[in-house]
C-alpha cells in the first residue's frame, strides 16, 4: 500500500462511499457517443456551484498538507479559536425571562371573559362560541338571572381541549370571550387548566387593560 | 479606538458603573445571566424595572430586572398586563401614554372590578381548581329499583 493510499484515506472527514456516487454520476457522459463534445465533470459553467463530494486533490503538496493537518491538530486549535470567538460575541437568543420575544396583537393565549366597563359581564349565554368551537373545548349552561337578564351560570372551557383557533372570539357578538395575550399560564397539574367561568372573568378582571390596547390595535380591522 | 477592541472595555466599566459599583453588578450577573446598559423606561406594581437600549438587537432591545425582593424567585409572569406589551414590543406606548388604557383608566366604575395583577400561582396554595359554577339539577340513579323506592316525606 503506498503512502499516497495511506494519506488519502485518512486526510479529511468525508462522507462514507462518496467517490464512489461521484463516479455513477459521472458515468452519464459515455464516451460512445461520437460527434458530441464531452461535459465536463464536475462543471464549470459560471453561475452554478457543485456542492457535491468531490475527489480529493491528490498532489504530493495537498497531501502533505493534509497529512501535517491531522498530525498537527491544527483543527482542533482552529476550534478552540471559533468557540473562544464566540464567547465575546453577542448571543443570538434572548434572555427569557427578562427579554421576551415580539407578540401580535392579535396573539390568541389564554381566554377570559371580558366586562362592560360599568362591571356586567358581557357575556349573555348566545353560545355560538360553544357552537363554533372545533375541539368542543366549551360548555354553556344559561339561566334567567333575578332581574330577567340572560346569563350564563356555567362556563367552562377545557383549556387541554382547546386548540387556539380563535373562532369563539370571531363568533362572539359581544367581543365578550376573548383569547388574551398571555402564554404563561402553565400548570402542575391537568385539572387546574380546566376554567369555569369565576377563572374567565378573573382572567378577564387582570388582562383588561392589555386586552383594551389589543382591540384598540386592531379596531381598523375589525 | 475601536482598532484595539477599546469601546468594548469602555463599555463594560461604563455598565458596572451604570449597575452601581463591582459588587452590585456581580449581583445582577448572578441574577439575571447578563449584564447590559441601557435607558430607564418605567416601573410597575410589583416595582419591576423596565429598560430599553436599542444597541441590542430586536427582541433584546426591552427587558425588564425584577424587583430585588423576588431574589431567584422570579417569574416571567411578574410582568404586569399594563407592561406586556411594551415588553413584547407590540407598542412603544408606556402604559400611560396608551390611549386604550387611559381611556379605560378615566372611567371611574371600572377599579370597581378591576384586579390587582398576579404571577402564575400554580403549585402554591392560591392555586385555581375547578368547581361547578352551577347546581346539580341532575338527579343521579340511586341504586334502588322503582317499586323499592320509598316516597319522600
Amino acid at each position: 500500500m503506498s503512502l499516497a493510499k495511506i494519506f488519502s484515506v485518512s486526510s479529511r472527514v468525508r462522507a462514507s462511499g462518496a467517490s464512489s456516487l461521484v463516479v455513477r454520476h459521472a458515468q452519464y457522459s459515455t464516451p460512445a457517443q461520437e460527434g458530441k463534445t464531452e461535459k465536463v465533470y464536475p462543471p464549470t459553467a459560471p453561475g452554478f456551484k457543485y456542492v457535491n463530494a468531490e475527489d480529493p486533490n491528490m498532489t504530493m503538496k495537498a497531501l502533505t498538507d493534509r497529512a501535517a493537518q491531522t498530525l498537527f491538530w491544527t483543527e482542533l486549535a482552529r476550534g478552540f479559536a471559533v468557540t473562544l470567538a464566540h464567547i465575546f460575541k453577542e448571543p443570538a437568543t434572548i434572555n427569557y425571562p427578562f427579554e421576551k420575544g415580539p407578540l401580535s396583537p392579535r396573539f390568541r393565549g389564554e381566554h377570559a371573559l371580558r366586562r362592560y366597563p360599568s362591571g356586567e359581564e358581557r357575556c349573555i349565554a348566545c353560545k355560538l362560541c360553544e357552537a363554533i368551537c372545533p375541539a368542543q373545548a366549551i360548555t354553556i349552561e344559561a339561566e334567567e338571572r333575578k332581574d330577567g337578564s340572560r346569563r350564563t351560570t356555567r362556563y367552562d372551557i377545557d383549556m387541554t381541549k382547546c386548540i387556539y383557533c380563535g373562532f369563539c372570539q370571531e363568533a362572539c357578538p359581544v367581543d365578550a370571550i376573548v383569547e388574551g395575550p398571555n402564554f404563561e399560564f402553565s400548570t402542575e397539574t391537568h385539572e387546574e387548566l380546566l376554567y369555569n367561568k369565576e377563572k374567565l372573568l378573573s382572567n378577564g378582571d387582570k388582562w383588561e387593560s392589555e386586552i383594551a390596547s389589543n382591540i384598540r390595535a386592531d379596531h381598523l380591522y375589525r | 479606538m475601536s482598532f484595539l477592541a477599546l469601546d468594548k472595555w469602555a463599555r463594560l466599566f461604563r455598565i458596572i458603573k451604570q449597575n452601581g459599583g463591582i459588587f452590585k453588578t456581580t449581583y445582577k450577573l448572578w441574577r439575571f445571566d447578563t449584564l447590559k446598559e441601557g435607558t430607564f423606561v418605567g416601573s410597575d406594581m410589583f416595582g419591576n424595572k423596565y429598560y430599553e437600549n436599542n444597541f441590542y438587537f430586536f427582541g433584546r432591545n426591552r427587558w425588564v430586572e425584577y424587583h430585588p425582593r423576588f431574589a431567584w424567585e422570579y417569574d416571567a409572569t411578574h410582568v404586569t398586563a399594563d407592561w406586556y406589551g411594551w415588553l413584547h414590543n407590540k407598542t412603544d406606548n408606556r402604559p400611560c401614554e396608551d390611549c386604550a388604557k387611559y381611556y379605560m383608566n378615566c372611567n371611574e366604575y371600572v377599579n370597581n372590578w378591576l384586579m390587582p395583577f398576579s404571577e402564575n400561582l400554580t403549585g402554591t396554595e392560591k392555586a385555581y381548581y375547578p368547581w361547578s359554577t352551577v347546581n346539580h339539577h341532575i338527579c343521579v340513579w340511586d341504586g334502588c329499583a322503582m317499586c323499592n323506592r320509598q316516597p319522600k316525606k
